[in-house]
């Protein structure tokens, strides 16, 4: 994304419609900064400037990844679904993705309101890929790795600024308390900001084995988050 | 696409923000979707939501609802503030029978509730375990309790500020900033109810 500094009349009204802070003002003109800059085209959709002045073209490979990854109007090709991820658990009712034993996990970096680089989404998934994780094959970031058998991002994309990226991936249950110990190891190398979150299917009583494993193993979780209510057809025999 | 599970706050917030998402499993119940995922956003209105959308068209700051519901493909979201309501949506759409999938968002222990009412049980969960990582970069708890309501961090923290400078300024209600801030959440899962009351919360410190 740019400005047209010849169109900009200085009003500042653009500087906080940027997720990422990559809007300043320079010798009175309002000015992206390119290596900050995830391409989201917030500024460009808020309709905010008053003259029209953003431009955006779309950018050649690699830069391009920033779009697909940073505005959830644009759909991925791998997923063929707009937004970051995949169906993830939303389907689980109809797809029966995440079965019982089994539990699925999700790495959203960037998230909320930082931006990432693929070098620090490439450090947690070598990490998860090391501990015998399943990526998921149709996410976005897992089509970005030389092999999803090492979790290795492909080398000319790593500099690459996103707004968000996610690593999905299963495991079974069992394994995941070595899994959260390596995560908890590499968050700490990690220059931005990841929301973590693990799905589980319930039991025939309703109970989440996995919540009483994160009990147990002191890892909170916050009291709100997200359920399927069974009302999928044809209904999974998970 | 986890845009509706990391929203933060305390469970005093948290009891009037609940969101639903109602979907598709691409490729084996998607075909014709589009007219199911219409009569989950008429469905909706009956219990007056604070906001609804799609990510294909916009949410209802952005758009009018008629537009919504015609421009509604793939994903539908409808966000609600009470749990009245979310046991009511969940009673017409077990008795309309859609057959795509839905997703409440919420308390657990609320969704749970309103499920039991409504004659059905939770089957697949997502737990957020918080944001990880070099957590020095993030703006404060009261601005991310804002900015998290768009799970696609498409409303910048620094937009959230100037709206609370606007209204200690006295240039705009807490309602209007929440309503300003409404229309860059492009899928609707904003709550502009419960932003007012944060937004007017900190615009008092």
């Amino acid at each position: 994304m740019k400005i047209d500094p010849d169109v900009c009349i200085s009003c500042e009204l653009c500087l906080p419609y940027c997720p990422v802070s990559a809007i300043s003002m320079q010798d009175d003109v309002a000015v992206i900064d390119q290596e900050e800059c995830v391409d989201c085209q917030v500024c460009l959709k808020s309709g905010v400037c008053p003259v029209d002045c953003f431009i955006f073209e779309p950018a050649p490979w690699p830069r391009s990844i920033r779009t697909v990854f940073s505005d959830p109007r644009t759909e991925h090709k791998a997923t063929g679904i707009a937004g970051r991820g995949t169906e993830e658990m939303k389907t689980n009712d109809v797809t029966g993705r995440f079965q019982r034993g089994w539990v699925g996990m999700g790495c959203e970096f960037g998230r909320p309101g930082v931006g990432a680089r693929f070098y620090d989404i490439d450090k947690v998934a070598r990490v998860l890929a090391s501990h015998g994780v399943e990526f998921e094959p149709k996410n976005p970031v897992t089509a970005l790795m030389e092999d999803p058998k090492t979790g290795k991002i492909q080398e000319d994309v790593l500099n690459e600024k996103v707004l968000s990226g996610i690593i999905e991936c299963l495991f079974p249950i069992e394994n995941l308390k070595d899994i959260m110990d390596a995560l908890k190891e590499v968050a700490r190398e990690v220059d931005t900001v990841f929301s973590v979150e693990v799905i589980n299917r319930a039991d025939p009583d309703g109970s989440y084995p996995l919540r009483k494993l994160l009990e147990e193993m002191n890892i909170p979780y916050y009291i709100n988050g997200k359920q399927t209510v069974g009302l999928g057809r044809p209904l999974a025999d998970v | 696409m986890t845009h509706s599970l990391h929203r933060r706050g305390n469970a005093e917030s948290l009891q009037e923000d609940f969101v639903f998402l109602f979907i598709p499993a691409k490729g084996i119940n998607d075909n014709g979707h589009e007219a199911k995922l219409q009569e989950f956003l008429r469905i909706t209105l009956k219990h007056d939501p604070k906001n609804i959308g799609a990510i294909t068209i916009g949410n209802m700051y952005s758009h009018q609802v008629d537009e919504i519901i015609d421009g509604a493909t793939g994903v539908a979201h409808a966000v609600f503030d009470n749990t009245d309501a979310v046991t009511g949506v969940l009673q017409d759409l077990k008795e309309a029978d859609l057959g795509l999938s839905t997703i409440v968002s919420g308390i657990f222990e609320n969704v749970d509730g309103c499920l039991e009412k409504a004659g059905l049980k939770h089957h697949t969960a997502n737990f957020s375990l918080g944001i990880w990582g070099n957590t020095g970069k993030l703006p404060s708890d009261d601005v991310l309790e804002v900015t998290t309501m768009c799970g696609h961090a498409l409303i910048a923290a620094n937009l959230v500020q100037s709206m609370v400078d606007e209204v200690k300024a006295g240039r705009k209600t807490a309602d209007e900033a929440a309503k300003t801030l409404a229309p860059q959440c492009a899928c609707g899962i904003f709550n502009p109810a419960r932003a007012t009351k944060l937004i007017a919360a900190m615009a008092a410190k």
